[in-house]
């Protein structure tokens, strides 16, 4: 008796604690509590009644050993405590978020993913009897179903149970299901796809056997139907659906269908409503080269790319295509583009990226026009770039590990810092140690154009030309 | 860097999170997320995919059965944090009330009472001084005049017993006379009033549980790691606080041979203030160390050679307590600091503080917490800065216009309600533009690129939110290492997780536990239960750093993990890399049985639960040594730091304290004398017996009454103390003074009066100045005018703590102050330690206070000396 109270009282507990969170709390009664809901507040000082353990309290323990198990990878551990737990079907009242069938779920998957002994076809059979446990969690469980054959390469089974889990019908759905079965569907309409790109690859490899052919043929165009529906269905809802937008849109591109194609594209990489995925604006200007629009179009979908990501690894064509182009302007864009990219880590050692901005400092240089715009340009990393990408160490380092690399830089900090740099002074003395042409070429050059370091550095000056 | 040609699929929601938050034990487990095509087998016919979680890792394995000490403990206590039932309520009572309402009853009332108890000073101090006269602790009934103006406690105390005895009980009243009471002291009795001094208590309670529940301010950890920069991985430097208040910064030479020692003696910092966090990072071949504690933060330069020694660059201080710095890995000398006013600073040694933010709300949306945070990003000259709510990056050099969200909690990171921001971590060794965000329920890792959207999450299951972490980089495209710590459970995880560039992120392998410090426990050699339990408290002390190194030796990997504890023990294990491992699931035999007879259940039940369940021999050492050192330091320091005690010894010799045991050899001799002299029926003229007759002093001769001031005053310049009788003069009321003079002139009279011998001989005579008393008064029996004593001895006292009753029970003179001394020292609480002996003659060791000088002794030196 004593116990059962004891349970119904703590029971309570854990229901005010909940209904307190919901409801916004004053600020005297949050003090209470820590300043973070807490997955497991401390246990309260434990007075003398409470040694006993009752069903609640055995559950919690044999959870915790077998969280113990897992995380030290003990997997037949885990099981035998696993079995035991089961028993916790029996009294599941608990309105917790993960109730105990769901742990069942997860803790068994888990320990048969691991467990040596474990097979496929046990791992199945432990999958259907998941799928009946909970209703809600039908379609999840499914989901992961899919998922675990897919990665074992049970590209069939795996259709089957999507199409099983498709038509499955229970009640009023919820929007937590009805994103789940949405998912069902994509993932169909993928390995529909996988099937059509299959197809293809047969009908182009066999293109002379026309029996055969038309049969083939028409079971592809099946597989493409099937996929476009679903697929289309899913990338309207805002997301990341990169593998299923690249699949539609070949399946489209195939067809001949540029215009949904694009439009698709276009939707995915500029609706506000999606995350600003850097991949969309990828798709949409390869997509346009492959259609081989015209040069301004793939410039102005690329600078919208330099806009959300300066360190995409497409910028470097970016300034390619731009120091290419006559118009003044353009050029000057490319010079920006190379400076940002620069200024990421990720970009410190770019031979490529160096080479290029090493190659556009020395045409303005040589030319002797547009200095301003290496100005303006410096003038916000004149204050970070001499230690960020020019300092001793840096040009020690460089020096051991990519002689190309350190040439570039020192062009560059050779213009930009003068002769005296640090990181100049070092690679050109070490290159002319070693009697390298290229490095006594560089000195020279970087000595003849160092009034232009002066002209970088100094005070705006009025005289320069506009 | 390249960007993953595709991403794993999701959905993308705005708004605040949907799904319901609370506790969910194994929410990470049994899930692959989504799956991706690609993988290696893209030429296949099959197309092959990837799952974002359920790859296969590395495998790691503990080398040892337990953690071990690296340090040994330094002397000085420490002394651990409060626990809950320090400050929570608990009775029966309590747990009803906790039902219908809180969690947690505070237990504001005991900690009043405490308060009251240990600082009566501070509580009572000037009205308990004036109203002393008024309070009578005896037994006894008070008598007709005493009654009118004097309140006797002992009935009081009574019924406060009595209410504690029935504390809890639902039907209790209060005692009307303690109700009473209160009504007529509340309002002036104490020294600080009530309310506020209440109010400041609770507030300190509050903040106290709080901590006590999350405790915000370690984030981050306290320990670093610098590795050596040639590249060797032998040896390194372990950056630590230590000192009993965590306020000594150490820089520690340690070598890495197995098992990880220390070289040399560390290189020491003084610091003014509890160390929170330590910081490194390396930049250009130097390590730049940033230390940070409540008000101050400073950065420390060490150059990458060997046994170079550390150099302090510059300290800043804050008004607010700082929340948060980190250390640039881009630029040197670049610092980030957030204090928990909510502004957030680039702090650069060469140029100084820059402000880029200042806003005391949180991001967006309210929560109260005043933590902040800021770390660094792919781009030197952008910061990400964080609250609870998420994660800003801004631009230093336009930090209003250039900004946008990096993490937000809420739907579009797929977050559940009350999840907020723990600790977030720039994670650019692995990757430059990846982040690692934990929160008391998930990790995330998340792409600069690709903000809002983690490009990983994972449910850690962890039992105290994730307060540290630090990151072992991988070769691109292999596994990167991540560990998680928690600071009151000591909880540590070791996740791995890959891609990024190529290939979208995956975790790979699943989470692997750590070996934290309490688990050394058991292997530790068996201990008294007292010292066990000493030592339970310490090696389970909340956690306050995490460090950890890879070494790679050839073929041979492996990982050392440094875990420290609020108490200062470094403690380490190491993990060896497994290269060779079962191929993962695809290939295995189907041909099994049914699942009813699986033989997953087979195995027997005693499967290790460890590698090896006894430390290895040099463990084994350790532990000892380490033992051996820690309770050494517990004795060594114990006669500092417990608050000052009273030895009784000391007040009373042994033979003071065995009672009458036998008349002492004086007593004898005196006696005998005595006897002698009855027999003889002559009488005593001098009681010494010459050998202990004391030398003569120069003995004033005064005349019975009032000297004149000219006389006083020149006597009083004789003996030296010519200011105080000045200060007599001018300071003293002329109605206190001639109140004095009374006393003790009736005093003296009863003196005289009382001058018989058995009287006399009640008391012990030890002491010569005693001794010089009585031979003064006793040896002209009539007649001859009084023969006073020199000024340094003890005078005559008056009544403070009723000295008739200390009379009664024939406690002599010298022993009624001493005693009433050091009953004011308990009634006033250890203050100051003992101070010598000074011009009061009496040759005891007694420990006085600065208060009871001002209280009982001064009045007594400054009453002048009268010749009665």
């Amino acid at each position: 008796m004593d116990s059962f109270l004891e349970e119904d009282a703590e029971a309570v507990v854990v229901d005010g604690k909940r209904r307190r969170k919901r409801r916004r709390t004053p600020a005297a009664q949050a003090a209470l509590h820590a300043s973070l809901h807490l997955p497991f507040l401390p246990p309260p000082p434990v007075s003398s009644n409470e040694h006993k353990l009752n069903f609640k309290k055995s559950k919690e323990a044999c959870l915790s050993y077998i969280q113990d198990a897992l995380l030290q990878k003990q997997w037949k551990r885990a099981a035998e405590f696993l079995t035991c737990y089961v028993e916790s079907l029996e009294k599941d009242y608990s309105r917790e978020r993960i109730g105990a069938s769901e742990m069942i779920w997860r803790i068994g998957t888990e320990i048969l993913w691991h467990h040596s002994q474990s097979s496929v076809k046990e791992f199945s059979c432990f999958m259907e009897q998941m799928k009946t446990l909970g209703v809600k969690r039908y379609l999840k469980v499914c989901l992961e179903h899919v998922f675990h054959l897919l990665c074992n390469g049970q590209i069939d089974e795996a259709y089957q149970n999507l199409s099983l889990a498709e038509s499955w019908r229970f009640g009023e759905q919820t929007a937590i299901q009805d994103k789940e079965m949405k998912l069902i569907q994509a993932y169909r309409g993928l390995l529909d796809y996988c099937s059509w790109s299959k197809q293809k690859s047969i009908l182009l490899e066999h293109g002379e056997d026309e029996f055969s052919d038309l049969a083939v043929e028409q079971e592809m165009h099946s597989y493409f139907r099937k996929a476009a529906v679903n697929l289309k269905e899913i990338i309207k809802i805002p997301g990341v659906w990169d593998v299923f937008v690249k699949c539609y849109v070949d399946l489209l591109e195939f067809y001949g269908d540029h215009n949904e194609a694009r439009q698709v594209l276009n939707e995915y990489a500029y609706n506000s409503k999606f995350p600003a995925n850097p991949n969309a604006h990828v798709y949409l200007y390869q997509f346009l080269k492959r259609q081989g629009e015209s040069k301004k179009s793939l410039i102005s979908a690329l600078k919208i790319l330099h806009d959300i990501v300066p360190s995409h690894e497409l910028m470097i064509n970016f300034n390619t295509m731009l120091q290419k182009s006559k118009k003044r302007r353009k050029r000057r864009l490319g010079l920006e583009v190379i400076f940002a990219g620069l200024d990421y880590a990720g970009w410190k050692e770019n031979e490529k990226a160096w080479s290029c901005l090493a190659r556009q400092v020395k045409q303005i240089v040589i030319s002797e026009k547009h200095l301003d715009w290496i100005k303006q340009e410096w003038n916000s990393r004149k204050d970070w770039w001499p230690a960020f990408h020019f300092s001793r160490y840096l040009a020690k380092r460089n020096w051991q590990e990519n002689k190309n690399l350190s040439y570039e830089k020192a062009l560059v900090a050779g213009i930009l810092l003068g002769r005296d740099c640090k990181y100049f002074k070092y690679v050109s003395h070490q290159g002319s140690k070693a009697q390298l042409k290229r490095f006594r070429m560089l000195k020279k050059f970087v000595t003849r154009h160092n009034a232009v370091y002066l002209r970088i550095s100094g005070p705006p000056v009025s005289s320069l030309p506009p | 860097m390249e960007f993953p040609a595709a991403l794993f699929p999701s959905y993308f929601c705005a708004g605040p999170p949907r799904e319901e938050g609370g506790p969910a034990p194994a929410a990470g487990w049994g899930e692959h997320g989504q799956v991706l095509e690609g993988g290696p087998g893209r030429r296949q016919v099959q197309p092959a995919f990837v799952p974002r979680r359920g790859a296969t890792g590395e495998r790691w394995e503990a080398a040892d059965s337990a953690a071990v000490p690296v340090l040994l403990p330094r002397a000085g206590c420490w002394i651990p944090s409060p626990a809950p039932q320090d400050i929570l309520y608990r009775s029966s009572l309590c747990r009803k009330l906790r039902i219908g309402k809180s969690g947690a009853t505070l237990d504001f009332a005991r900690q009043l009472g405490h308060f009251f108890v240990d600082h009566p000073e501070d509580a009572f101090g000037s009205l308990g001084r004036l109203l002393h006269k008024n309070f009578y602790l005896g037994n006894a009934k008070l008598k007709r005049p005493a009654r009118n103006s004097t309140i006797r406690m002992t009935a009081l105390l009574e019924d406060i017993d009595r209410l504690e005895a029935r504390r809890g009980c639902p039907r209790q009243h209060l005692a009307s006379r303690l109700r009473w009471f209160s009504h007529l002291c509340r309002d002036w009795l104490f020294e600080v009033p009530l309310g506020l001094l209440a109010d400041c208590l609770h507030e300190e309670l509050t903040q106290q549980w709080s901590n006590l529940l999350f405790d915000d301010s370690l984030t981050g950890g306290a320990l670093a790691w610098l590795p050596p920069e040639d590249g060797g991985t032998t040896r390194g430097c372990l950056v630590y606080p230590g000192g009993q208040a965590m306020n000594h910064l150490y820089f520690q030479d340690v070598v890495l041979e197995g098992l990880p020692h220390t070289r040399g003696s560390p290189v020491q910092f003084e610091l003014s203030g509890r160390i929170r966090q330590v910081a490194a990072a390396r930049v250009d071949g130097q390590d730049f160390v940033g230390v940070r504690s409540d008000y101050h933060c400073g950065v420390w330069r060490v150059p990458g050679k060997t046994g170079a020694a550390p150099a302090p660059l510059q300290v800043i201080r804050t008004d607010v307590p700082a929340s948060c710095l980190t250390v640039s890995p881009h630029l040197p000398g670049e610092l980030s600091v957030c204090t928990q006013s909510g502004t957030v600073y680039l702090w650069s040694v060469e140029t100084g503080l820059q402000k880029l933010r200042h806003d005391s709300q949180t991001m967006f949306f309210r929560d109260h917490s005043p933590w902040r945070w800021s770390d660094f990003t792919a781009h030197p000259r952008v910061l990400s800065c964080a609250d609870r709510t998420g994660l800003q990056c801004l631009d230093a050099r336009a930090p209003k216009r250039c900004h946008f969200d990096l993490f937000k909690v809420g739907e579009e990171a797929g977050c559940q309600q009350g999840e907020r921001v723990v600790l977030p971590m720039y994670l650019g060794r692995a990757h430059p533009s990846q982040y690692l965000v934990t929160t008391q329920f998930s990790v995330y890792v998340l792409d600069e690129r690709l903000p809002l959207v983690p490009v990983l999450k994972w449910p850690h299951m962890m039992k105290a939110p994730p307060l540290f972490a630090h990151l072992m980089p991988g070769k691109p495209e292999r596994s990167h290492r991540v560990l998680l710590g928690a600071s009151r459970t000591q909880e540590l995880l070791l996740l791995q997780y890959r891609g990024g560039s190529q290939s979208a992120c995956q975790l790979a392998g699943t989470p692997q536990k750590l070996h934290n410090i309490a688990g050394c426990l058991q292997h530790l050699p068996t201990q008294l239960p007292h010292r066990h339990h000493l030592l339970q408290q310490r090696l389970s002390a909340p956690a306050a750093g995490l460090a950890a190194m890879l070494q790679e030796d050839g073929p041979h990997k492996s990982m050392l993990i440094f875990q420290l504890s609020e108490a200062g023990d470094v403690f380490c294990q190491r993990l060896t890399h497994k290269a060779a491992q079962a191929p993962a699931s695809p290939s295995r035999d189907e041909a099994t049985t049914a699942p009813g007879s699986s033989p997953l259940f087979e195995a027997p039940a005693s499967s290790p639960h460890g590698l090896g369940t006894v430390p290895s021999p040099a463990a084994a050492l350790r532990y000892r040594r380490w033992l051996r050192a820690l309770f050494r330091a517990w004795r060594e320091p114990a006669r500092h730091t417990w608050p000052p005690s009273l030895s009784q010894r000391r007040l009373f010799t042994r033979r003071d304290l065995q009672g009458p045991a036998g008349p002492s050899s004086l007593q004898r001799q005196m006696r005998q004398r005595l006897r002698q002299t009855m027999q003889e029926g002559g009488r005593i003229q001098c009681w010494e017996p010459l050998a202990l007759q004391p030398p003569p002093l120069p003995q004033t001769r005064e005349l019975a009454g009032v000297p004149d001031p000219l006389s006083t005053r020149l006597t009083a310049a004789w003996a030296g103390d010519w200011e105080q009788w000045w200060e007599e003069r001018t300071s003293f009321s002329v109605a206190q003074r001639q109140q004095a003079l009374r006393e003790q002139r009736r005093r003296q009279k009863r003196a005289r009066g009382r001058r018989s011998l058995s009287a006399s001989f009640t008391s012990s005579l030890t002491y010569q100045s005693e001794l010089s008393e009585l031979s003064d008064e006793g040896s002209p029996p009539a007649g001859s005018p009084p023969v006073h004593r020199p000024p340094p001895s003890p005078a005559p006292d008056e009544a403070l703590l009723s000295s008739q009753s200390f009379r009664c029970r024939g406690i002599p003179k010298e022993r009624r102050k001493t005693l009433r001394d050091y009953l004011s020292v308990w009634a006033e609480g250890p203050c100051e330690p003992p101070e010598p002996p000074g011009s009061q003659a009496s040759q005891l060791c007694i420990p006085s206070s600065q208060s009871q000088l001002s209280s009982a002794s001064q009045p007594r030196r400054k009453r002048p000396r009268m010749g009665f």
